[in-house]
């Protein structure tokens, strides 16, 4: 240890700048995964945090709520499927409305009060107690969608007031309002005024004590007609836009995990090679090789966990920056992160330890240094 | 005791299709407080012997006895850790580790026997350094020494542990005539203090006046003066 350390304290410079760039990567990891986070949350926020466990949809709308209607008849027969506990009526549709002073989109979710399909993220306020009240999005408050706000669908229709904020429910990256299911419908009727009734886009499902999400899509599928049940997380999971805005995050993550690691590891093969006369004539003395390997994977160890304290905190000032992103800070996946970075920088560090286990000690009595 | 018995030592290094015999027949023997020169042309085994000597290489042929161990069939680890214990190395160029001060230098051989680098070991180095003559330069990085005070250092690093045997592959070579008397003078004068066996090789036949005996090695044959012990 003595060593390892020794020799960070007379390279401050060389070791600062490699902490510096493994901080640099690991905070543009943490900051690109909290990015894909809160994408993701504003294109399905709204199914993932609302109560059902099970979501049905019709069977060709593709995963796709904005074009999924279901049938009063397929509603019946979803209800009386074994181990649903409640099959509510979910409205979905968007709306051009008026809020903040502004014209702007916003997606309504009717729900029925009291039963499935509420937000589960209230954050301030009350769900809605009765007709024209609404919960918005924490990240739309400044946009005129606070509490106490109201918004009018247009033309001249439903005015309403929103009660509550909830965090991480939009839904299309646009606002969402989350009302009872009549005033959906009234919603729905300012558009189209001759509609006779309003069906509902989905049916959200709580399952029975003991019945599992899984199990109950399953039945459902397999005995009502013409729908798709899917869990909340096949719902998110397979909604449009989500799959590719993942996976292209993805291929960049991947680089970047790949950069950190073999940064760290190409520094120390180079810092092995600079010190391998000294290395060379440590192992003459009588150093055991496993001795010097320890003290490698204690600088690795020692420049990732400083690294990832630069990267947290680069990473906590930088959300500040960009809260009207409807970004929070994400402490467990950090602190993963730096652990999986850590783990590939040992396993790129192997390639320096090999160089360690081959220096011959012998090389000490020519000053060669070591074979390569 | 002996604190060294080399008997019959063959070294034949394979480089390609050729055998060279570097050592043949080589039997030495140095008893304890003796210093020994070793005096051969380039080429001659000298770096070759002393290696074999002090557990840096293995024989091909005879066997190595250092303070009563035998460790002609030592292997690789277990040579290791015989270095550590036993022998004090001061090699012909590389002998220090940049990134370490003079007193770490020192105290890097505590570390590698497992120690702390306590106080004791500290004061240990202290005084060896300040016996070198070097007490104002404990804390001087090597490349802040000259190439007499690296020396002089790596002298301090391998008496560190009270070796019975210490090692010296053409100490002087890379220093002025002037500055190479005095380090041999410091060489001698500290290996009889502490009644320490060396073996200084040198090309250098004025180096020789330094030690009790001198044995001649040319071509990897020893000269018959490696089995007496001269009348110093
Ligand atoms: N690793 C090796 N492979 C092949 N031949 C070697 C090797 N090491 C040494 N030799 C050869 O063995 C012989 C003795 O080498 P050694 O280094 O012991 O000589 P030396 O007396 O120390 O020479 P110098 O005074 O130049 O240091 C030389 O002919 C040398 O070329
Ligand atoms: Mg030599």
């Amino acid at each position: 240890m003595f060593l390892a350390f020794h020799e960070m304290r007379r390279a401050k410079v060389r070791f600062g700048l490699l902490t510096g760039a493994v901080g640099l990567l690991v905070f543009l990891i943490l900051f690109q995964q909290t990015l894909l986070t809160g994408l993701v949350n504003q294109f399905i926020g709204a199914l993932k945090n609302q109560s059902g466990e099970v979501l049905v949809y019709n069977g060709q709308a593709r995963k796709n709520l904005e074009g999924s209607i279901i049938l009063a008849q397929q509603a019946a027969e979803i209800a009386a499927i074994d181990g649903v506990a409640d099959a509510a009526p979910l409205g979905e549709a968007t709306f051009t409305v008026t809020a903040g002073g502004d014209e702007r989109d916003t997606v309504i979710f009717g729900y029925e009060l009291g039963r499935t399909g509420a937000p589960t993220t209230l954050i301030e306020g009350r769900l809605p107690a009765t007709d024209n009240e609404a919960v918005a999005s924490e990240k739309d408050r400044a946009d005129g969608y606070d509490i106490g706000d109201v918004v009018q669908v247009l033309p001249d229709g439903v005015q309403i007031t929103v009660v509550g904020i909830a965090r991480d429910i939009n839904f299309s990256v646009a606002p969402v309002l989350f009302v009872d299911f009549a005033t959906f419908e009234s919603a729905k009727r300012t558009r189209n005024p001759d509609a006779t009734t309003i069906l509902p886009s989905a049916i959200a499902i709580h399952v029975a004590d003991g019945a599992s999400p899984e199990a109950v899509a399953d039945a459902i599928n397999a005995q009502v007609e013409g729908v798709q049940a899917l869990t909340r997380q096949q719902a998110v999971d397979g909604a449009p836009g989500v799959k590719s805005v993942r996976d292209s995050f993805r291929v960049i993550l991947a680089l970047f995990y790949l950069v950190v690691p073999l940064v760290t590891g190409l520094f120390f093969l180079i810092v092995t090679f600079q010190k391998a006369s000294a290395l060379t004539l440590l192992r003459a003395i009588g150093a055991p090789a496993k001795l010097l390997v320890r003290g490698l994977l204690v600088q690795v160890v020692i420049v990732t966990a400083l690294g990832s304290l630069v990267a947290f905190g680069l990473y906590a000032a930088a959300l500040q920056g960009v809260k009207n992103l409807g970004v929070h800070v994400e402490v467990a996946t950090s602190v993963y992160t730096s652990l999986v970075v850590l783990a590939l920088a040992l396993v790129t560090s192997l390639v320096a330890i090999r160089r360690v286990l081959r220096i011959d000690p012998i090389a000490a009595t020519t000053g060669a240094g070591v074979h390569l | 005791m002996s604190v060294l018995e080399m008997t019959d030592v063959r070294k034949v290094y394979r480089s390609g299709d050729i055998d060279i015999v570097a050592l043949d027949h080589a039997t030495l023997q140095v008893e304890h407080g003796e210093i020994v020169a070793l005096l051969g042309p380039s080429g001659s085994g000298k770096t070759t012997l002393l290696s074999i000597a002090g557990g840096l290489l293995t024989p091909t042929e005879g066997t190595v006895v250092v303070n009563g161990n035998d460790i002609t069939d030592h292997d690789a680890k277990e040579l290791t850790g015989f270095r550590r214990e036993n022998i004090g190395f001061v090699f012909q160029s590389v002998n220090l580790v940049p990134f370490l001060n003079a007193e770490e230098n020192l105290l890097v051989v505590d570390e590698l026997g497992g120690g702390k680098g306590d106080k004791a070991a500290k004061a240990r180095a202290r005084g060896l350094l300040d016996e070198l003559g070097l007490g104002h330069r404990a804390k001087n990085m090597p490349a802040q020494l000259s190439g007499g005070e690296r020396q002089r250092v790596a002298i301090g690093r391998a008496l560190f542990n009270n070796p019975k045997l210490v090692l010296f592959d053409e100490p002087t070579s890379a220093l002025d005539t002037k500055i190479g008397a005095q380090v041999m003078e410091l060489i001698h004068s500290e290996m009889k203090a502490r009644d320490t066996a060396a073996i200084i090789v040198t090309h250098d036949r004025r180096m020789t006046e330094y030690a009790d005996r001198t044995v001649e090695i040319v071509d990897g044959r020893l000269g018959a003066a490696g089995l007496q012990t001269a009348a110093h």
